[in-house]
């Protein structure tokens, strides 16, 4: 399995495409961080909340983490690269969980990256703006190690995601729409739905102190259940389905 | 020695098409087979089958007397070359071998054995949206020779390579098979596949129509024999069991005789012959007679 991860990192590692999502994440990042931190009057900053979701606006990076999963794998299909990659592992279960693996590591490092920027750039913010920084240690951890965790999740989402329906074009619109809509009608009209979605969970496993969100246990235990469950879906499509 | 492929009553069907059809065949060790057959026959929903791309829908295939998905690691025993095109096209040659390689554990280096073997080693840095046709089927070479295989299964390998490319690779399998390992090679471009193997599959429709030792489907010898009498003659020779066929005014095509039988025949008989040539039956005279018909 270590053999097929290393496989699928070096993937993910070897082509341009990689490169430019990280740079528009970074990019966005450090966009709506300034934004957030020098369009804000000073008082609107003070609370633990409010600092809260400063410093956590890196957690954009889930967006362009689920991409870089969803292409991980629909890329595959669509410059044909799964044929070989299946001549090697025939094993398809194992490869699928090798790509799934390969994403949450590639999710992490995309965490530890847009988490960082957001978090160097609110603090930097805060600081030189004369703010007193009202969060504890314990949130710092809880939103450092959530955070990262969460990012790596979207990766995860998107290569299973990817799995199910293979084809790039109609997994980004999935993710897109998800996303954008049918995240935000639910947390808004049926929050007691909503805070199930993965956005809402990765919040809560953030310690994110916005309304109708779960505990950060509880919201990590759902974004488990959601790869799970995606997972499950993926699995016997990846290992029936014929290879063109 | 024992067989290296063996396929079973193999059946696939996509909807209404009847692809493959009850196909039972096998390779024995040491043996550089053509695979060949027209646009639709069936050809590559076979190798799909064999390299546990897709599964049939009755029958079975083994490689080494498994399936291939059973098979610990198969990419060290067997090699497969199934598109031109199956690479990204933002990556490099050397980086798209290396992460094949890295899933059976072989050293980098091994990668740039293999792409110096296909005479790539000076393109292997760069990407391969940068390379020519014949230099991708090189590449798709290289990665079937990665983990130094047994068996070589290969699809159109020839397309889009060069008369030095072809000849290159009529070297190579000829080498490759002398070790006493295995080439399944479909194509089109029969001329090629006749200068290289030894024995051919020819399906048609998705059913296998002949499985031959080259030598023998091309010594099927035929004569063209020109005569005053052709009516005459051809009675003759239907009496002695020669099938004579018109083909023009005065000249008869006779299957499965030597011209020197013809020849004899015909003087017994006191028939004048005016032209009497023997023909050698080609691989493609034998292709195209015995694929006659309408594809799907």
């Amino acid at each position: 399995m270590i053999a097929q991860i290393r496989a699928e990192l070096l993937k993910v590692r070897s082509t341009r495409t990689t490169i430019g999502v990280v740079l528009g994440m970074l990019g966005l990042i450090l966009l709506f961080s300034l934004l957030a931190g020098l369009v804000a009057r000073p008082g609107e900053l003070t609370g633990r909340a409010s600092q809260l979701q400063l410093l956590n606006i890196g957690n954009l990076a889930g967006a362009f983490s689920a991409i870089a999963g969803l292409l991980l794998v629909t890329s595959e299909y669509r410059h044909g690269t799964i044929r070989p990659t299946v001549l090697f592992t025939p094993a398809r279960p194992r490869m699928l969980a090798a790509k799934l693996l390969a994403a949450a590591l590639t999710g992490a490092a995309f965490g530890v990256a847009g988490e960082g920027l957001g978090w160097a750039i609110g603090y930097t913010i805060l600081k030189s703006r004369g703010i007193p920084f009202a969060l504890t240690s314990n949130d710092i951890e809880l939103l450092g190690i959530g955070a990262i965790a969460g990012v790596a999740t979207w990766a995860t989402i998107g290569a299973a995601l990817g799995a199910i329906v293979r084809n790039q074009v109609a997994g980004i619109i999935a993710l897109l729409v998800w996303g954008f809509v049918i995240d935000n009608l639910l947390h808004e009209y049926v929050p007691s739905i909503g805070r199930f979605t993965p956005a809402r969970a990765e919040n809560a496993l953030s310690n994110m102190r916005t309304a109708h969100l779960l505990s950060p246990a509880v919201g990590g235990l759902v974004l488990l259940a959601w790869i799970a469950l995606l997972a499950m879906i993926a699995l016997p499509l990846t290992a029936k389905r014929d290879i063109a | 020695m024992g067989a290296v492929v063996i396929a079973e009553s193999l059946t696939k069907r996509f909807g209404s098409v009847l692809a493959v059809e009850d196909l039972s065949f096998a390779l024995t060790a040491g043996t550089i087979t053509g695979f060949l057959g027209p646009n639709g026959a069936g050809k590559t929903t076979t190798l799909r089958m064999l390299l546990g791309l897709s599964s049939p829908d009755s029958g079975r295939a083994l490689v080494f007397d498994r399936p291939y998905a059973k098979l610990e690691r198969p990419a060290l025993r067997i090699g497969a070359v199934l598109e031109a095109t199956d690479f990204h096209p933002g990556r490099s040659g050397r980086d798209h071998l290396r992460m094949l390689g890295r899933a059976v554990e072989l050293p980098d280096s091994r990668a740039d054995e293999v792409l110096a073997l296909v005479e790539l080693a000076g393109a292997a840095r760069r990407r391969v949206k940068g390379y020519s046709l014949g230099m991708r089927q090189r590449l798709g070479l290289a990665a079937a020779l990665l983990g130094d295989p047994e068996l070589l299964v290969l699809d159109e390998p020839a397309n889009g390579l060069d008369p030095e490319g072809v000849r290159w690779l009529r070297d190579f399998l000829r080498s490759f098979a002398s070790e006493g390992r295995t080439v399944l090679i479909s194509s089109h471009v029969l001329a090629e596949v006749a200068q290289t193997v030894d024995q051919v599959l020819i399906i048609n429709r998705g059913r296998l129509v002949i499985e031959s030792a080259l030598a023998e489907l091309t010594a099927r010898i035929e004569v063209r024999v020109r005569s005053a009498h052709p009516d005459d003659l051809a009675a003759v020779l239907a009496r002695e069991g020669l099938d004579a066929t018109r083909n023009g005014d005065d000249t008869l095509l006779v299957a499965g005789a030597t011209s020197e039988r013809v020849g004899e025949i015909a003087f017994a008989a006191g028939i004048a012959v005016h032209e009497l040539i023997g023909e050698a039956s080609s691989l493609e005279d034998s292709f195209l007679q015995l694929t006659a018909g309408p594809t799907q």
